[in-house]
């Protein structure tokens, strides 16, 4: 007679996969972590810099989307993505929510730009930013290609997609009469690429911690959320 | 673009015992049952876009930190697997309960490893774009049909001795790989997180 054990561990194995894949797919991802960007998305939008200070991105902008852009069933899935530029010199992140997009570039020393706009329904990007900052780009299923300008050149750059604790991070605050506003993108490989700006002042950022969704600057410890348009 | 989650897993046949255990049917099924089920979790890592996320435990800070607790349990229990193995061949002076452990330990270390590879091929799918991703898509895949192999082996008597010490040893040392690119990694990456 035949042993029956072996064949019941595997179907028990197939039945708990068939079980937490029914889970997962009927829980979607509604329920996923990032979901709570409808806390996260005004953050970057609320101690932005003055729009008459010329250095300093402005965040405000990404809060410029609330319009009732009612997202129809077939634009792209909610999904952040994070890569490099060709080059190597510089990281690129993108964050779609409901067929929104905000995109973020920086080189980790003192050149970054923040960009936003809508993803077609072909996966298409379109994304502008200050100072004649644009992105272009097409996304297949697991990543975006294109190119972003920035400063007058242009970088192509490939973005993966990028899963929780990779992806785009912002902190904002005012400190003793400081305006702090940093961008760090958390790539897929766990390095992080990110710029600061004091007063407008960019530099390199100090690592942040994405698990703590906090970063350390100056002796302070400052609140680090996700992006999401 | 999103494929039915539960259609590519049906594609995964049902190990069906070898009929009549003939000759060669004994490796042949078992070899082909691996394959196939190495190849159909692949496929569907491949085919099905990733979800970016899927739901987390509670208590954990990340989907990542539960996966690479779980791992970790499940090579924990892989190291019980080897010792446990060299008892029940005698290598090792153990107790006569050695088989027992060596099944139950086996088990449990297979339906921890269940949860970590459905997140995985369900929200993050099979990647190649850097090396460490693809030798785990690559070897995540084959531990699981090396796994079913392992098993569908156990059901043959008289095996060539030295066969499912190999199967098993190719399965721990797959089991291995696949731990240090995850969770190792992630734990070297993002720290010892809970």
């Amino acid at each position: 007679m035949k042993r029956s054990g072996p064949l019941l561990t595997l179907l028990a194995g197939l039945l708990l996969a068939l079980c937490m894949l029914t889970l997962n797919a009927t829980t979607g991802t509604r329920a996923a972590p990032y979901a709570q960007g409808d806390a996260a998305a005004p953050a970057p939008a609320s101690s932005g810099p003055p729009a008459g200070e010329p250095p300093g991105p402005s965040p405000s902008k990404t809060s410029a989307g609330t319009s009732s852009a009612s997202p129809s069933p077939d634009v792209p899935p909610d999904a952040d993505y994070a890569g490099r530029t060709d080059d190597g010199s510089s990281a690129v992140a993108v964050s779609l929510r409901e067929g929104r997009a905000v995109a973020y570039f920086c080189d980790g020393r003192d050149r970054e730009a923040w960009l936003k706009g809508e993803a077609g329904e072909d996966g298409g990007l379109a994304l502008t930013g200050e100072r004649g900052a644009e992105l272009t780009g097409t996304l297949t299923g697991r990543h975006v290609r294109g190119d972003v300008r920035v400063g007058g050149r242009t970088y192509a750059f490939t973005a993966d997609r990028a899963v929780e604790p990779s992806g785009l991070y912002r902190a904002t605050a005012t400190v003793r009469g400081a305006e702090y506003d940093g961008g760090w993108i958390v790539l897929p490989d766990g390095r992080q690429v990110g710029v600061l700006g004091r007063d407008g002042e960019r530099s390199a950022a100090p690592r942040i911690d994405p698990e703590a969704g906090a970063v350390t600057v100056d002796g302070r410890r400052l609140a680090v959320r996700p992006v999401t348009p | 673009m999103t494929v039915d989650p539960n259609a590519a897993t049906q594609g995964v046949p049902s190990p069906e015992p070898a009929a009549g255990g003939g000759g060669a049917a004994r490796y042949l099924v078992p070899a082909l049952v691996a394959a196939a089920v190495a190849v159909a979790l692949g496929a569907y890592g491949k085919v099905h876009a990733p979800a970016g996320t899927a739901f987390n435990l509670a208590g954990f800070s990340s989907t990542g930190a539960v996966k690479s607790w779980l791992a970790t349990a499940a090579f924990a229990l892989a190291l019980v697997q080897v010792v446990s193995a060299l008892m029940v061949y005698g290598r090792l002076p153990g107790p006569g309960r050695a088989p027992a452990l060596h099944r139950w330990s086996g088990r449990l270390a297979f339906l921890v490893a269940v949860p970590v590879a459905v997140h995985c091929l369900y929200a993050l799918g099979y990647r190649s774009s850097e090396p460490r991703a693809l030798w785990h898509s690559l070897l995540g895949c084959v531990f699981f049909g090396a796994f079913s192999a392992k098993m569908l082996l156990l059901r043959s008597e008289r095996l060539p001795g030295p066969l499912l010490p190999l199967v098993g040893g190719l399965v721990f040392a797959v089991l291995t790989v696949v731990w240090l690119t995850s969770a190792l990694w992630f734990f070297r990456t993002f720290g010892v997180t809970v």
